[in-house]
């Protein structure tokens, strides 16, 4: 298990690391007039001294402005990923039987090709029209965000879930189980939902990366002013500092997401086992 | 692969080839000139006369639509392209190179793939100009393209038959050849189609933030924008042009064999 968690550290590490050049790089464009070369290694000094530059366009800096919209993408994120939760795993389990998923097949796909921000606009005319909008500001401000994101995240988990029940259910040691006498159910309790629930942790990384997205346009369809709707205002404006360091956060969230994930279902898998 | 899913797939395929034809054929199907205002009053709902009714400069919608659909296809055709090239089989190839440059290049380009792919899309126009949209949604496709492409490389390059080539004196370069023949005879096509969904939802997506289609030349997600206005009071200026979205990233996706829910 050490030596797992040990490479998985590492490559954590590294996607840190190429993260952090990446930032770097971004950066670099803001102090460019007087060559790339030398504002990348002015930049990559900066950066290791944890100054993030400043903002173009509040001259607050990078980081204050990022700790001030912070706090809307994270609720936004976290109730998507409740949301993600509650739907994606149901889903996901009942999906991963074969007539329940044909009957929904046609339906699930319709749904999976809906651009994010087609949802978002779907989700506020449904809003507005049933009156919700109009009778809670909760609704425009989180709700209706959260549930855009959360329906990004839904088709994330089921997906990982359902690759992970199809591997469980081709495993060989079902039949040896069986040989051994344990029960059908016994079987599914207690070696295989572990097996499904650390197949959907594995894939944490990539659940992240869909709220993240869906966060993105999320926040510029519902007016919320988080760092992914600052992140487009930046990159509009041309404000590099702020967007290499909003960059630098979602590829790190994205990549420890992956590995906390992976060390979980590690083990989970060794705690059934 | 089952039956239910070829008949899928082909579907996929067919149905991809009429939305080609119709977006080649755009200006003889459509009924007025692309931009054409005032072709009938301001928010006409859909009528016989205009079947996916007007906008609020009286543009006919199902015109606007076709054009949409045309702009969209052609970018994301060139964008897919880009994204098979600069990530399936520069991924496939890199994963052949000498175990530490193929690592450092798959840990170089892997970092990008943590990003969500609409960021790199809309980073890219503003480090180029915004008449590069197909460039940026091809380029921000690439890294998860290339992460997919090398893993599943590096494992066929890892398994039995592959060691006894090398066993038998085989050369690391016609292993290559080899490699990338049945690479592209079976998963070639599934690799565009996945490719034509992503850069397509990317594509709309930087037209509707103001990062893609310069007007007067609108795509599908720019209509969509411009209609954020209206949609509340008129559904159908927003709701012809997403369905039209739709259909080609739900076609692309069939195309491709993807699973229900499952990323392009």
């Amino acid at each position: 298990m050490w030596r797992y968690a040990l490479k998985e550290g590492g490559r954590w590490a590294l996607a840190l690391a190429g993260a952090f050049l990446i930032a770097v790089g971004i950066s670099a464009l803001s102090v460019a007039k007087g060559g790339y070369g030398p504002a990348l290694a002015q930049r990559l000094l900066a950066f290791l001294r944890l100054d993030f530059g400043t903002s173009a366009l509040s001259g607050q800096s990078a980081i204050r402005e990022l700790a001030a919209h912070g706090p809307t993408t994270a609720n936004l994120i976290a109730f998507g990923a409740l949301i993600a939760l509650a739907l994606g795993v149901p889903l996901g389990l009942l999906l991963g039987t074969g007539a329940v998923r044909r009957a929904t097949a046609p339906l699930i796909q319709i749904v999976s090709a809906a651009p994010v921000f087609c949802a978002g606009l779907a989700l506020a005319y449904a809003a507005r029209h049933i009156g919700f909008q109009e009778s809670a500001a909760v609704f425009r401000a989180l709700l209706l965000p959260s549930i855009t994101v959360g329906l990004a995240g839904t088709a994330a988990v089921q997906v990982a879930l359902r690759r992970a029940a199809s591997q469980a259910q081709d495993s060989p040691f079902r039949v040896g189980l069986r040989r051994m006498g344990l029960t059908a159910i016994e079987i599914e309790r207690v070696y295989v939902v572990p097996q499904i629930f650390a197949g959907l942790l594995s894939s944490l990384g990539e659940v992240m990366l869909a709220l993240l997205s869906a966060a993105v346009v999320s926040e510029w369809v519902f007016k919320c002013p988080g760092i992914a709707d600052l992140f487009v205002k930046s990159i509009a404006l041309h404000d590099w500092n702020m967007a290499a360091l909003i960059l630098f956060v979602f590829a790190a969230l994205t990549a420890t997401a992956e590995f906390i994930g992976r060390i979980a279902a590690r083990l989970l898998v060794r705690a059934a086992s | 692969m089952s039956i239910w899913r070829r008949i899928l797939t082909t579907a996929g395929w067919s149905g991809l080839g009429v939305i080609a034809v119709a977006a080649l054929l755009s200006e003889f199907l459509a009924r007025n000139a692309l931009g054409a205002v005032h072709a009938g009053p301001s928010l006409s709902p859909p009528s016989e006369q205009f079947p996916f009714g007007t906008d609020f400069l009286g543009r006919d919608l199902f015109s606007e639509t076709l054009y949409g659909l045309s702009a969209t296809v052609a970018q994301a055709g060139e964008a897919a392209v880009l994204a098979v090239l600069a990530g399936g089989l520069l991924g496939f190839v890199t994963a052949h190179l000498p175990r530490p440059s193929g690592a450092v290049l798959r840990w170089a380009i892997g970092t990008f793939a943590a990003i969500p792919p609409l960021l790199l899309a809309i980073l890219v126009i503003a480090a180029t100009t915004r008449g590069f949209a197909g460039l940026a949604a091809g380029l921000a496709a690439a890294p998860l393209a290339f992460v997919r492409a090398f893993d599943r490389a590096r494992g066929e390059n890892r398994s039995s038959h592959a060691a006894y080539a090398r066993a038998t004196g085989i050369s690391a370069s016609a292993l290559l050849n080899r490699d990338l023949a049945y690479e592209f005879r079976d998963t070639f096509l599934p690799t565009v189609a996945r490719a034509l969904a992503a850069v397509a939802i990317i594509l709309s997506t930087m037209s509707f933030l103001g990062f893609g289609a310069v007007p007067p030349h609108r795509d599908l997600g720019l209509m969509i924008a411009a209609a954020k206005g209206s949609y509340m009071q008129a559904w159908w200026t927003a709701a012809f042009p997403a369905l039209a979205l739709m259909a080609f990233v739900l076609l692309a996706r069939l195309a491709a064999g993807l699973d229900e829910g499952e990323r392009p």
